[in-house]
């Protein structure tokens, strides 16, 4: 028996008991009837099934399939019921769960249903099977998605720490890291050496009036500050360079993964959000990598230094200057965990106006059009005074820490300065005048690396939040079939089926239900039905942008999930309804995903296009330069210009969705004659509205609230006088009556 | 098409079952039977703008606001939307976990204890206008926080770094 979670085996047994035969699967709820978090549960057999609630009299329902004339999932906001219309007219709902259990459900429906009209069959069962296997394509360990049942999971293969995952970037920068690392040794071991020499000039040259010494002395300090300082320099270059390195391979990478990530991390992250992560979050890690891989090594081995340097000259007085350590330990511990979750909040503010940003500069058009500037202003000053707000709240914990710090640093020094002092004034022979200024520069010096290490709390957990986000881009499931099947050079036939294909965005609402369809190579078809019916969905699902669909899609006999994506992806044309130019010339736009084309391919494509005409016309021609989201043509030319692109594919299947639902009659023409041109001899879908350019289909498919409710040549729908008929007559009756007020406004 | 308001008790609402009404219009004598209340603005608005949808999803009526009706029709619509909408009060968070950038979350509602998955509490979580907090798992089931500034002491610590 499958079951999509566990449920007692009292309950099972006491079902089995009750129904008396085999039970095949389970759906597993988690509410009561009442609404309330609660185990519930319908397990099926061949030909019952039996309900438990606990709000059930008698906690157990038993149906018969015959008795049950309709089976269905009826989504409510964020609860579903499955529910059942008896053959008596009476409907009841049979068990209550959230949308956890929905798809499960959905599967248990549509078998009721199955077994109602055809008898049982396997077939049936095993496509709720199939539903149970995507619900298991989960990571038993992490539970995150896997790209197909049984796939090894990205995640915990070879899981390592967050750093070591970022230090891939480090490792290749890792010889110039190591010269900068050399050269701070250096210097700092360079800069251990003058408070050394204080101490012999107050104690010995200058009481002993040793000008030449002096100028020994002043001569050796002086080259040594040379030394120093062109080694700080040259490791200072060496160390931006090597940053710049590790900084731009991971926006790269950043950048690359973006462009493979599916379609679905783009619903729910915001574009605003992704440009903040390769911008802003991976400076925030070059800082950090740079403090870590640098400063931290030279300051903990300075620190080490200057202890060794101290309990040497004065082992009691370097004990009492490391008094305060231990305080600024857990201080910073203490300071870490309150300021985490405040440069959290901090960086959703930021992502927030990135997002903003990123809406309303390209959109700044339509805040024009519609005199809205005020309104944004205000909203994005409303975000600036949050952000403002999050940031004053983590700098009052920033400010103090390092204050706190500093001051208790000065109370090294000044416990020094007394102890020290003290024993100086009572001419104790162990401390002279010399070896404390020597000591007090020491312990200054001292704490610089404690400062560093307690403020690097802070910057660690800015970082920690970055590197999380940025992560969240790297660790993201990828869009999985780049690569297989690398031999496959052959063009597509172009043969479609969709079997048995239900879908939906999220468990709320089921865009697509049972979608059965099967396409021949050449084909014209048009897909017809009411915005929001699923047209574009079907097309989503066939161009691969969501792969989480039940049921099959092949193509040429193939399963669509089992061809490399880019060699598929690559067999497709697909002109949609708002083509997308690019800030580039219009030949590179035409040319856009082809590398080595030949000019004369692009004219060629151009002119089957119908943009030759009106490109060779501008005073660049192909060397225009378009703005940005094609500033510079008008909606008709880019369309034309994004046709000569599906020209040049050369596909062996062709998507059209809604072509022409944004341009004028004439521009329409036009692009319709391009069109025509382009589709002859290729398997080719068209979604239209105006189902008068559709003349050209040999197959219409209509499709009405996620469901395919007329498939066929036009000639037999319009004879069959169902819901394309009504479309075409409801079509030609307006069409009629702004042809009569065109007549009448031109009488 | 016009959207037919109702403003008044101009209507007779009775129920249908635990999630559908049946309507009569006293002024035409108009039944529609087995509509389904669905609020217009279900996070925003409350109850307010309640459109009456049959089974074949066209809207038969809208009603303007649930106090304008007769305290009988008041309460069939009452029960009805509190059947449909399923967005349980989180009252008490008791932990938080995570592993592999998955967490659970462990909460006390008002519709009982509850464990959920959060894929993302940066796209999972939304903070609305007065400190309330609209959290959606990754099984896009929906939860509320009225007033996130209400909880208790460790809740808060929980949440806060999310918000």
């Amino acid at each position: 028996m499958f079951e999509n979670k566990h449920i007692d085996t009292s309950i099972e047994n006491k079902a089995k008991e009750l129904l008396n035969s085999e039970i095949l699967f389970a759906v597993v709820g988690d509410l009561t009837n009442e609404g309330r978090y609660g185990e519930s549960a319908v397990f099926f057999t061949e030909n019952k099934m039996c309900a438990y609630d606990k709000t059930f009299d008698g906690l157990y329902k038993v149906y018969d399939y015959s008795d049950i004339e309709e089976a269905k999932v009826k989504r409510l906001y964020g609860n579903a019921i499955f529910r059942v219309k008896l053959k008596t007219g009476r409907y009841e709902n049979v068990i209550r769960f959230s949308y956890a259990a929905a798809d499960i459900a959905d599967a248990a429906a549509n078998f009721i249903e199955d077994v109602n009209s055809y008898g049982y069959d396997e077939e049936y069962f095993l496509a709720v099977k199939s539903t149970y296997d995507k619900m298991r394509s989960f990571c038993p360990k992490c539970g995150r998605k896997l790209a197909h049942p049984g796939a090894p999971c990205i995640n915990c293969e070879g899981k390592k720490k967050m750093f070591s995952k970022l230090m891939v970037y480090v490792k290749p920068e890792m010889k110039g890291l190591i010269v900068c690392l050399v050269l701070s040794a250096l210097t700092t071991l360079m800069s251990l050496v003058p408070p050394y020499i204080t101490q012999r000039l107050v104690d010995v040259i200058i009481p002993g009036k040793d000008k030449s010494g002096l100028l020994h002395v002043i001569i050796f300090l002086l080259g040594l500050y040379i030394v120093q300082h062109v080694i700080t320099g040259v490791r200072a270059f060496m160390l931006r360079t090597t940053g710049d390195k590790i900084i731009a391979n991971l926006k790269k990478d950043i950048f690359a993964k973006a462009q493979y990530l599916p379609m679905r991390f783009y619903d729910k992250t915001s574009t605003g959000s992704v440009i903040n992560r390769i911008n802003s979050d991976t400076t925030n890690l070059q800082n950090f990598v740079m403090k870590i891989s640098q400063e931290a090594i030279v300051q903990f081995f300075t620190m080490i230094g200057i202890i060794g340097i101290m309990m040497y000259m004065n082992w009691k007085m370097a004990l009492l200057s490391l008094i305060p350590v231990p305080i600024v330990a857990i201080i910073a511990r203490y300071f870490g965990k309150l300021i985490k979750p405040k440069y959290m909040r901090l960086w959703r503010r930021n992502s927030a106006i990135s997002t903003m940003l990123a809406d309303n500069i390209p959109g700044v058009r339509v805040i024009k059009a519609f005199s809205n500037e005020k309104r944004v202003i205000n909203k994005f000053s409303n975000y600036i005074d949050e952000w403002y707000r999050e940031d004053r709240a983590a700098g009052v914990y920033a400010s103090i820490f390092p204050t706190a710090i500093t001051f208790l640093v000065t109370c090294g020094s000044v416990i020094i300065w007394y102890f020290g002092g003290s024993r100086a004034i009572d001419g104790n022979s162990d401390i002279t005048a010399g070896l404390l200024v020597s000591f007090i520069t020491y312990a200054t010096m001292f704490y610089n690396p404690v400062n560093f290490f307690a403020n690097l709390s802070d910057t660690y957990q800015n970082t920690l939040t970055s590197a999380e986000k940025i992560l969240d881009i790297i660790d993201a499931e990828p869009e999985h079939d780049f690569g297989k099947f690398k031999n496959n050079n052959d063009a597509l036939m172009g043969k479609i089926e969709f079997k048995n294909v239900n879908f939906s965005f999220d468990r709320s609402k089921k865009t697509l239900t049972n979608i059965n369809l099967s396409i021949e190579p050449g084909d014209i078809v048009g897909i017809v039905g009411t915005t929001g019916s699923g047209k574009s969905t079907l097309i989503n699902l066939l161009m691969r942008y969501y792969d989480d669909y039940d049921g099959e899609i092949l193509v040429d006999g193939k399963n669509i999930k089992d061809i490399d994506l880019e060699y598929y992806r690559s067999q497709i044309g697909f002109v949609q309804q708002e083509p997308l130019m690019f800030k580039d010339t219009v030949f590179n736009n035409i040319a856009y995903g082809c590398s080595d084309v030949h000019v004369e391919e692009v004219l060629h494509a151009a002119q089957v296009a119908n943009a030759h005409g009106f490109i060779s016309k501008m005073p660049d021609a192909y060397d225009t330069m378009l703005g940005e989201r094609g500033i510079g043509l008008s909606g008709g030319e880019k369309q034309r210009v994004s046709i000569a692109r599906a020209v040049l594919k050369n596909p062996g299947i062709l998507i059209f969705d809604e072509a022409t639902a944004a341009v004028d009659s004439e521009t329409e023409h036009q692009i319709q004659g391009a069109i025509e041109r382009l589709i002859t001899g290729r398997t080719t879908l068209m979604i239209a509205h105006r189902l008068s350019t559709l003349r050209k289909a040999n197959k219409i498919v209509v499709v009405d609230k996620g469901e395919i409710i007329e498939c066929g040549p036009p000639e037999e729908l319009m004879a069959k006088k169902g819901k394309y008929y009504k479309l075409v007559q409801i079509q030609s009756m307006s069409e009629q009556l702004l042809m009569q007020k065109a007549d009448e406004n031109f009488e | 098409m016009v959207l037919r308001y109702i403003d008044g008790p101009e209507v007779r609402i009775t129920a249908n079952d635990k999630i559908f009404v049946d309507i009569e219009f006293f002024h035409t004598g108009e039944k529609y039977t087995c509509l389904e209340v669905k609020r217009m603005f279900p996070i925003s608005g409350g109850d307010r703008y309640l459109a009456l949808i049959d089974e074949d999803g066209n809207e038969q009526a809208m009603i303007r606001s649930l106090d304008t009706l007769d305290k009988e029709s008041r309460n069939v619509v009452k029960n009805c939307l509190k059947e449909y909408y399923m967005i349980p009060r989180i009252l008490k968070f008791t932990k938080m976990t995570e592993k592999f950038n998955i967490w659970m979350w462990y909460a006390e509602t008002d519709k009982g204890n509850v464990v959920f998955e959060i894929r993302n509490h940066i796209t999972a979580v939304k903070v609305l206008y007065d400190n309330r907090v609209l959290i959606k798992d990754a099984n896009d089931n929906r939860y509320e926080i009225p007033d996130y500034t209400k909880l208790d002491r460790k809740s808060r610590k929980l949440i806060l770094p999310k918000l």
